[in-house]
């Protein structure tokens, strides 16, 4: 990456506009922790989110049911 | 304690600096020659060597030569008052060097993280979004977005996805083209409005 043109805040801004709601968002974050976890935080360490946050969305989307 | 005598060169070699140094410390007075010989040589008895230790170690720890000067003269209070200043210094400096030192990894981190190693490819991508809930209309809505809020981060994250370089360049035009909004709403300009836009039903082209 070569820039950092936009973090967490703009990637969730990105989602809600193209219709993903907070459940959607949720169960996306299941969906990406429980079949590629170490992708997952790769992706959240791009997003610059920090250590401490990821660690907190990614046992949060661990305990995320996936069709609440 | 006053028995050994050295010569400025002999006392300089014994703690590691130089002769100019000694010279320098004898003209702005912090560190006068305990004697003159009968040729007006400079000589430093035991004292003095144990005085010049003194400085060494107070400039080992960034202090300067006011503060030396005030140190030597200097009694019990004083001298911790001194110190303690100067280790507050240290540790601001301290701080200052960590939180450079976060910055440039986390810099180093959003750099090369996905290019280093690469974080999904483009099959899984898209089944972690369908499974969110994401059509073929909402990702392709996704694409649009990204391709007017940040063109060069579109293009690296799909560098990331491992897509070759020809459907990277097709899949950027396509985002630039038919922009699904202006199909949907073609009274609405291509703005950013994020909550006008969530506001319609997300779920009326699935």
């Amino acid at each position: 990456m070569t820039k950092q043109p936009f973090g967490k805040d703009a990637w969730v801004e990105m989602f809600r506009v193209v219709g993903l709601d907070e459940a959607m968002m949720g169960r996306w974050h299941h969906e990406f922790e429980t079949r590629w976890p170490a992708e997952h935080e790769k992706f959240l360490a791009w997003l610059g989110v920090p250590e401490t946050d990821i660690g907190r969305i990614r046992s949060s989307a661990r305990g995320t049911a996936p069709h609440p | 304690m006053t028995t050994a005598l050295y010569t400025v060169g002999v006392l300089a070699r014994s703690v590691g600096l130089t002769r100019s140094t000694l010279l320098y410390y004898d003209r702005i007075g912090l560190l006068p020659p305990s004697h003159r010989s009968a040729t007006r040589y400079r000589l430093y008895g035991e004292d003095a060597r144990v005085r010049l230790e003194t400085i060494r170690t107070y400039r080992g720890v960034g202090l300067g030569i006011t503060e030396i000067r005030a140190l030597l003269g200097a009694h019990g209070g004083r001298t911790a008052t001194i110190l303690s200043a100067r280790l507050d210094g240290l540790n601001h400096e301290i701080a200052r060097l960590r939180e450079q030192q976060r910055i440039i990894v986390q810099l180093l981190k959003n750099r090369t993280v996905l290019k280093r190693a690469r974080a999904l490819d483009k099959r899984k991508w898209v089944q972690i979004l369908s499974a969110a809930g994401l059509d073929e209309e909402a990702m392709h809505r996704w694409h649009v977005e990204f391709e007017a809020l940040a063109p060069e981060s579109h293009q690296d994250f799909l560098e990331s996805l491992g897509i070759p370089a020809s459907e990277i360049a097709t899949i950027r035009v396509w985002s630039r083209a038919h922009p699904s909004s202006q199909a949907t709403e073609p009274s609405s300009p291509r703005r950013r409005r994020p909550t006008a836009r969530s506001s319609r039903p997300a779920g009326g082209t699935r």
